[in-house]
């Protein structure tokens, strides 16, 4: 491999055991408590879909796994390594790289083109030579879908095709986990499919997942575990069937009302 | 009406020296360039030294803004006299080497480096302003995007972030060039004969300021259609922007 970090992480975590460990994790803004005690317990090849009303802590906590925010409290192993135990991050870098994350707002790089966008952080953090990303770039785009579109700049591409870039580009560094926050939620209803097909073609080939949607339907089908938060807690959580088809809490019962009266 | 012409707009005269203003505008061009594009560099150098994150280099965000602020308050021509005898003192008394404290280097004279120095140091400053709102106006999104990536600070500013931000305050740059461009006139005030001082030299020595009507039309020539292309930029970059890209 020419991959100048590859052996900085040795240990390989087979599929069905913990990659991802999180107890007590806590975050507050000020006064304001988002995440109050948050326990998960990830393994390979899992698929965990995120529900919750707005303003539960779903997005805090999903960046709070990669240490985009820093969490207040709490401790968080990524395959048996602390990454974060209070103070100062530990084994940053080697996070940040083992998991990609994609955002409502796609956030793809407008002043490069598709193919740049995926080959930019392959050259710089993965050391990767130029030709190596862009040969990457143009399979990992065609895996989506977007072989036609590999030139084009972000302004000329749709939403729908903006998303794929972008899981395209965090896939393109190798990830353990990939992380997805409301990433259908900003596309037109047409465009919602191709990118769901895309996330569920990934849980399919064994991605360890962890999604925060609204897509109900996404989740009952796809997900090993749904978890339900409310209030910066984990309310609820089980298979799809049984949080999703018969909830055990109120809380939950009352949110899923709202969302599939609709 | 004949004394309005012969005053303002003698064109015999303006034929007769035009060589004069002529060579005063050419330094005019050197000085405006040579300072801009150190001014344009050093500005960017103080953004990115303003952006900085993390505690420990609090105090560098701290020294910058100080220097933003003082040098956005000094008068230009206060900055220009301070260098300028400031540095001669210090280079005649030993403490700073003559080449540094008199320079004359690639043939211009001492006053035009002084000049140079003088621009960059304010200019600097106001076209940091400047690079700062352009950093401030990229959304947060693009430096999560690029951290999530593991890129580091510096990669996320280099690669993502700067690209963006020049371009979108090109405009505001370059209206700061048109103002620096008009200012370097202040330098003469330390000896430098540019093209307003060579106007003066020719009013003293005749007693007609068509002179300086000659160094106006010069002027004109290089910042009206400067404005114009900010113009335009500005025009574009909001059609852009209505059609709802970024
Ligand atoms: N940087 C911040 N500073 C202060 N408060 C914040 C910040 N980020 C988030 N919050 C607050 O934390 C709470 C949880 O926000 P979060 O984005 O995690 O919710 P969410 O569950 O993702 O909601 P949504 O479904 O609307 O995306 C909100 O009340 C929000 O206002
Ligand atoms: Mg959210």
């Amino acid at each position: 491999m020419s991959d100048k970090n590859s052996t900085t992480m040795v240990r390989e975590v087979a599929k069905g055991e913990t990659i991802l460990t999180v107890s007590g994790l806590k975050k507050t803004y000020g006064k304001l408590e988002v995440l109050r005690d948050i326990d998960l317990n990830i393994k390979k090849g899992e698929v965990i879909c995120v529900l919750g009303p707005s303003g539960s802590g779903k997005s805090t906590m999903l960046r709070c796994l990669n240490l985009l925010e820093l969490p207040t409290a709490g401790k968080i192993e990524l395959k048996g390594e602390v990454v974060f135990d209070g103070g100062k991050p530990k084994n940053l870098d080697e996070l940040r790289r083992e998991t990609g994350m994609v955002f409502q707002s796609f956030n793809l790089f407008p002043n490069m083109t598709a193919k740049g966008n995926v080959s930019i952080a392959q050259i710089r953090v993965r050391g990767r030579k130029k030709s190596e990303a862009d040969k990457r770039s143009i399979e990992q785009l065609s895996k989506v879908g977007l072989d036609e579109k590999v030139d084009e700049y972000p302004d000329r591409l749709s939403g729908g095709q903006q998303q794929r870039v972008a899981i395209a580009r965090a896939l393109a560094m190798d990830p353990e986990i990939m992380l997805f926050d409301e990433v259908t939620s900003a596309l037109d209803p047409e465009l919602v499919k191709g990118v769901l097909d895309v996330m569920r073609g990934l849980a399919d080939s064994g991605m360890t997942m962890i999604c925060v949607t609204h897509e109900i339907g996404f989740a009952r089908e796809v997900a090993d575990r749904v978890i339900f938060m409310d209030e910066g807690y984990i309310v609820e959580e089980g298979s799809p069937d049984q949080v999703i088809g018969d909830p055990r809490e109120e809380r939950t019962r009352q949110f899923l009302g709202l969302v599939l009266d609709h | 009406m004949d004394v309005f012409f012969d005053t303002f707009f003698n064109f015999q005269f303006m034929a007769d020296h035009f060589d004069v203003v002529w060579q005063g505008f050419i330094v005019t061009l050197k000085l405006s360039v040579v300072g801009g594009i150190a001014a344009l560099i050093w500005g960017l150098i103080l953004a990115v030294l303003r952006q900085l994150p993390g505690k420990w280099l609090a105090p560098v965000r701290w020294i910058v803004i100080a220097y933003i602020d003082c040098l956005r308050g000094i008068p230009l021509l206060l900055v220009i006299l301070l260098l300028s005898s400031g540095l001669a003192i210090m280079a005649t008394e030993g403490a700073i080497p003559k080449e540094i404290g008199i320079p004359q280097w690639f043939g211009e004279s001492d006053p035009f480096w002084y000049g140079v120095f003088a621009l960059t140091l304010t200019y600097g400053a106001y076209m940091a302003e400047v690079y700062r709102a352009g950093i401030e106006a990229v959304p947060r999104g693009q430096t999560e995007a690029a951290r999530s990536l593991g890129m580091s600070h510096g990669q996320a500013m280099r690669f993502v972030i700067i690209p963006q931000a020049v371009r979108k305050v090109i405009p505001p740059l370059l209206n700061d060039y048109i103002a620096l461009m008009k200012d370097t006139a202040l330098v003469s005030v330390i000896g430098l004969v540019e093209a307003v001082q060579a106007g003066r030299d020719l009013y003293s020595e005749f007693y007609n300021p068509s002179g300086y009507t000659l160094g106006a039309f010069f002027f004109l020539i290089v910042t009206i259609p400067l404005a114009r292309f900010v113009d335009r930029l500005i025009k574009k970059q909001n059609e852009k922007f209505q059609r709802g890209m970024p």
